[in-house]
């Protein structure tokens, strides 16, 4: 049986302090523009009129929380299926990444993602995206991403043992129904956390 | 819009419109063959069939403005068994191979009528199958608006008329030329010149029709999915409103009303008159299919982050 590594993200850990955008920003040297991990704020909720006091309006379900997202390592990748050349392909351990000398920067992966994971370097002209910081996990090292939450909010690991220890949940609003790519992630939600497809609220904050 | 945007509105265009004036040409040279002989179809068609060729080299060209990395676009074709962009450009690549090659002998007139018609037929095979890839690039599962039969059909609609009105044009830029040249076939492609341009001005407002029927159909549908898929509907009627207004207005003048004027005028011996006429479609129909092709571009909406 072939291997497939992924993530996992506790959203209910989540602060939103963008420190695993930073740490993977700094990782890949990446330009203004290009960020493989982002943290995406969704929020909700309404108000209502007190049923005394006239003119004072009370909260009612509001709520916020965020989604840490990078590249899911899709075990049916879209961007591996779309592209022309091959650059983009699934590894034999599930990553799932781009070699810049065959790309030739159509951006068809970038168009159908429903993560934004692949994303348009404009210096060089090709994509690139998360790797899962192969060259770290090589050394026996953790991604940047998760050796830096200060909430030890994010994990990697194998998929069938991420299962394990954190369970099956593999998709919160906003992200998008999992049965399009089948994302090789693990997410424990967070305690207000919505069903996708399903979310009465909005997406306040992207990266 | 961006100068790659526009390239792939500039590739796709003149890929359909080489390929539907390929189509077009081949389907009346068939018929007027039956009906004059293969001298009078050939002397008919032979100018407007080497236009083809640089129309799709044109096409090509502007595709690689479309690329981040074009000093390796030929990896593009790497793919071919499974990609869809793969099987475009390969297609592309045989339909420019093969037009070339066929455009020239029938113009020099090399091996026999059999051999040309072998080649031309298989030409029109992989123009068809040029623009069904194209179309399949964009079938994508996290695109709902594009993943729609509407897609495919739009696009072979937008390959017909651009087809029909350039050759049209081209008929007629071929007739005058004939006229200025004062050669001895003038009177009898005067005749099939009126008898063609009709049957292709009837194409273009059965064509326009269906244009006319897919639109707001292909509106409400998106708008019923929900989510992506209306929010792709919304930009359409919303912020590209006058867009997509404007698109049909300018096809409706076009192939519509002059198509009628077109019509009217094609019997009578008035080739000044008939060449604004057709000119004038051809351009107003170019301009809306463009701005529709922009539309598409424009109202892209992903599911997802």
């Amino acid at each position: 049986m072939s291997t497939q590594l992924g993530f996992y993200f506790n959203s209910d850990n989540c602060v939103s302090c963008r420190t695993c955008v930073i740490a993977c920003k700094d990782k890949n040297d990446n330009p203004l523009g290009v960020n493989f991990r982002r943290v995406i704020s969704y929020e909700g909720g309404t108000w209502l009129p007190h049923p005394t006091v006239k003119g004072v309006m009370l909260p009612s379900n509001i709520f916020v929380y965020s989604v840490s997202v990078a590249c899911m390592h899709c075990v049916k990748p879209i961007c591996v299926e779309v592209c022309p050349t091959g650059a983009m392909t699934k590894h034999d351990n599930g990553i799932v990444a781009v070699n810049q000398d065959k790309c030739i920067g159509c951006r068809l992966c970038q168009q159908s993602c429903p993560y934004g994971a692949p994303q348009f370097n404009e210096v060089k002209g090709v994509m690139s995206k998360c790797d899962l910081c192969q060259d770290l996990i090589a050394n026996g090292e953790k991604p940047a991403c998760v050796a830096s939450c200060p909430q030890r909010a994010l994990d990697y690991g194998e998929l069938s043992e991420l299962r394990n220890k954190y369970g099956e949940g593999n998709s919160i609003e906003p992200l998008p129904d999992p049965s399009l790519t089948w994302p090789a992630v693990v997410i424990n939600p967070h305690r207000q956390a919505q069903p996708p497809g399903q979310g009465t609220g909005r997406i306040v904050a992207e990266v | 819009m961006n100068l790659r945007e526009f390239a792939l509105v500039t590739f796709s265009i003149l890929a359909q419109m080489a390929v539907g004036s390929f189509l077009i040409l081949g389907v009346v040279h068939f018929f007027v063959k039956r009906t004059a002989d293969i001298n009078q179809a050939d002397q008919m068609s032979d100018r407007a069939l080497l236009a083809i060729v640089p129309t799709l080299g044109l096409a090509l060209l502007a595709s690689l403005f479309h690329l981040g990395n074009p000093l390796i676009a030929y990896d593009s074709v790497l793919r071919v068994g499974s990609a869809w962009l793969s099987r475009e450009v390969t297609f592309s690549a045989l339909f420019f191979v093969v037009g070339t090659i066929f455009a020239y002998m029938q113009w020099k007139k090399i091996s026999t009528p059999a051999v040309r018609n072998g080649l031309a037929v298989l030409g029109a095979l992989l123009g068809l199958a040029l623009v069904f890839s194209m179309s399949r690039i964009y079938m994508l599962r996290t695109v709902p608006a594009w993943n729609t039969i509407v897609t495919p059909l739009t696009f072979f609609t937008t390959t017909f008329l651009l087809g029909t009105l350039a050759v049209g044009a081209a008929y007629v830029a071929n007739y005058r030329y004939i006229r200025r040249k004062d050669l001895d076939c003038a009177e009898v492609q005067c005749t099939l010149l009126h008898k063609t341009l009709r049957w292709l001005v009837i194409t273009a407002i059965a064509l326009l029709g269906i244009e006319f029927v897919v639109a707001p159909m292909y509106i409400a549908y998106l708008a019923a999915l929900g989510g992506a898929a209306s929010n792709t509907a919304g930009l359409m009627i919303g912020q590209f409103g006058l867009v997509f207004a404007l698109r049909l207005l300018l096809v409706f003048l076009g192939a519509g009303i002059l198509g009628v004027f077109i019509f009217q005028n094609a019997s009578e011996s008035q080739e000044q008159k008939l060449g604004y006429l057709t000119y004038s479609a051809f351009a107003l129909v170019l301009v809306g299919e463009v701005l529709g092709r922009f539309l598409f571009y424009a109202t892209y909406v992903r599911v997802g982050i």
